[in-house]
């Protein structure tokens, strides 16, 4: 079996309206891969990760993640490869009414584990990312910040193979936009990848292994190391 | 499977969070669908009573014969035996005006005072035949037409008008029970749609976190399930409060009348009536999940 994570070959997604928000991308991500995508807003950041997972389909050439061919008609496949994603939406779609602890296990109900392994291993994530004192609030009573961090554990506690991040540094400054980026970078290890889209390309430090993606218009350029981080800065 | 097992207390919570979710119109589907569930058992109940009556009035194919005026108390004997060896007569028996008067006073019962007004015995003694319901138009021709025989009365138009009834019975019937399964499940369907509207942010996200399907329908599946089996259990109280009373009226008559007994009646309407909500719940909220397919 191929053990790629991701792969994609002239990956293009045309929007109905005529937009070209992939253009041919070729790239392949695997395990341990830490990812940065950077463009200007607009540029087609958000519809690459909705392609990664299954929201929008290929119009051109193919990809698989996670071992699944991402096309029409295949939901229960999709459903399956989405459970091995940890997605931390640009908006955190969590889910109102309910404690920080809540929207936590609700990403693990479907695992077929133990409701009280559920909780002490989303307790455990909350508190890896800070929130202890929040654990039982209410989501809409969480500072921006705060809900990101809940949207974090959602994602990491499936202890996924693709971590996605899409904007996250988007309304912090910049002390703590850098270290949310470590923080996201720390979740990378051999059996994951980690893909984190953020316009604030100053923040960026040259990482070994890192693959610096750059993208405007649709037309993606891809570079590892030192001559990434230049070409992207 | 498992995670069936695990989220039971999940599942509750969800369903119980669906359903206070729109209660007031929750409250008005329950109503609808014990009100639809009600009309269904009640007329369930009258095909039954209707089937019980013609089916008992079957088995009893019955004639009388009258003898012409002025007959020999042996010419009527002989003409008993004569009808007694027909073919398709099971029995017949000389009835004297004393057991004519007897029968009939058994059959007033509580009326019978009615009877003290005539100073004579007024009834004739007649022939009761008994016969084989296939062979009643033979029989009965057959009878009319031998001599000392006045005129054949028989019970043909009344069972002939019970049976139509109760074809009309059955027709409404079948009829109603369509229109109660339609209604249920629109009823239902749309009370599951409007949960699935309610809840729309959520099962999205679910749906993006790779929620099954199953999942995520489930607690909408129970609800509705749930709605139905209380519109059941409803309409079943109403139905076991009104055949108590109605049994309770006809209390002097029940032992001439055919009909089945109280109990086996509540027995069997309940235990239909609960079956059948169930079902048309689970199929009421399968097919308004059919929507969230759309998403
Ligand atoms: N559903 C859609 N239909 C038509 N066009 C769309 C759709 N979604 C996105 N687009 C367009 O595709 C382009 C890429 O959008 P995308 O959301 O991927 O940008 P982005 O890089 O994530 O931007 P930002 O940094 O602002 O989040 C934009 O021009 C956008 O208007
Ligand atoms: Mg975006």
């Amino acid at each position: 079996m191929d053990k790629s994570i991701i792969k994609a070959s002239d990956l293009s997604l045309v929007y109905k309206d005529g937009t070209k928000a992939v253009n041919k991308l070729n790239i392949e991500i695997n395990p341990g891969d830490l990812v940065y995508i950077t463009g200007p807003s607009g540029s087609g950041k958000t519809s690459f990760l909705k392609l990664l997972m299954g929201i929008e389909f290929p119009t051109g050439g193919s990809l698989n993640v996670l071992g699944v061919d991402i096309k029409k008609g295949r939901k229960g496949r999709i459903q399956k490869m989405r459970r091995q994603i940890g997605p931390i939406f640009q908006e955190f779609k969590l889910i109102e009414g309910r404690t920080a602890l809540e929207n936590v296990c609700m990403g693990m109900r479907f695992f077929g584990i133990r409701p009280s392994k559920i909780k002490k291993q989303a307790m455990e994530a909350l508190i890896r990312v800070g929130l202890e004192s929040k654990i039982h609030t209410k989501v809409e009573n969480l500072s921006w910040g705060q809900a990101q961090r809940v949207a974090i554990a959602r994602a990491v506690v499936r202890k996924p193979k693709l971590l996605l991040a899409d904007e996250p540094t988007g309304n912090l400054d910049h002390e703590n936009a850098v270290s949310m980026l470590q923080l996201l970078g720390s979740f990378c290890d051999s059996n994951t990848a980690v893909v984190i889209t953020t316009h604030a390309t100053h923040l960026i430090e040259n990482q070994k292994n890192a693959i610096y993606v750059h993208v405007d218009k649709g037309e993606f350029s891809i570079k590892t190391g030192k001559a990434g981080i230049a070409a992207i800065s | 499977m498992k995670s069936l097992f695990y989220n039971m207390g999940y599942f509750i919570r969800e369903l119980f969070k669906t359903i206070r979710l729109s209660a007031l119109s929750n409250f008005f589907s329950f109503i609808g669908t014990s009100l639809i569930l009600l009309l269904f058992g009640l007329i369930l109940i009258s095909w039954w009573i209707g089937d019980n009556l013609v089916s008992s009035l079957k088995d009893e194919a019955q004639i009388s014969a009258y003898f012409s005026p002025g007959m020999e108390q042996e010419q009527m004997h002989k003409l008993v035996d004569e009808i007694a060896s027909m073919d398709g007569v099971t029995t017949a028996r000389y009835i004297d005006t004393e057991m004519a008067y007897e029968e009939n006073k058994r059959l007033l019962g509580d009326e019978a005072d009615i009877l003290e007004l005539f100073d004579d015995n007024p009834f004739e003694s007649y022939i009761d035949i008994r016969i084989n319901l296939d062979d009643m138009d033979s029989v009965i021709s057959r009878v009319t037409s031998l001599q000392g025989i006045d005129y054949v009365r028989d019970n043909r138009d009344v069972l002939a008008q019970l049976k139509s009834l109760v074809n009309a019975i059955k027709l409404i019937g079948s009829v109603v029970a369509l229109a109660v399964g339609i209604t249920t499940i629109i009823i239902i369907s749309h009370m599951i749609r409007q949960g699935i509207y309610n809840n729309r942010e959520q099962i999205n996200t679910l749906w993006l976190l790779g929620a099954p399907s199953w999942f995520i329908g489930f607690p909408f599946v129970l609800a509705g399930i749930l709605l139905t089996l209380l519109g059941g259990f409803a309409a079943v109280g109403l139905i076991v409060l009104m055949l108590e009373k109605g049994y309770a009226q006809l209390s002097g008559y029940l032992m001439f009348l055919p009909f089945p007994s109280v109990s086996e009646l509540k027995q069997n309407i309940s235990y239909i009536i609960i079956v059948i909500s169930a079902g048309l719940g689970l199929f009421g909220s399968l097919f308004g999940l059919s929507s969230i397919k759309k998403d």
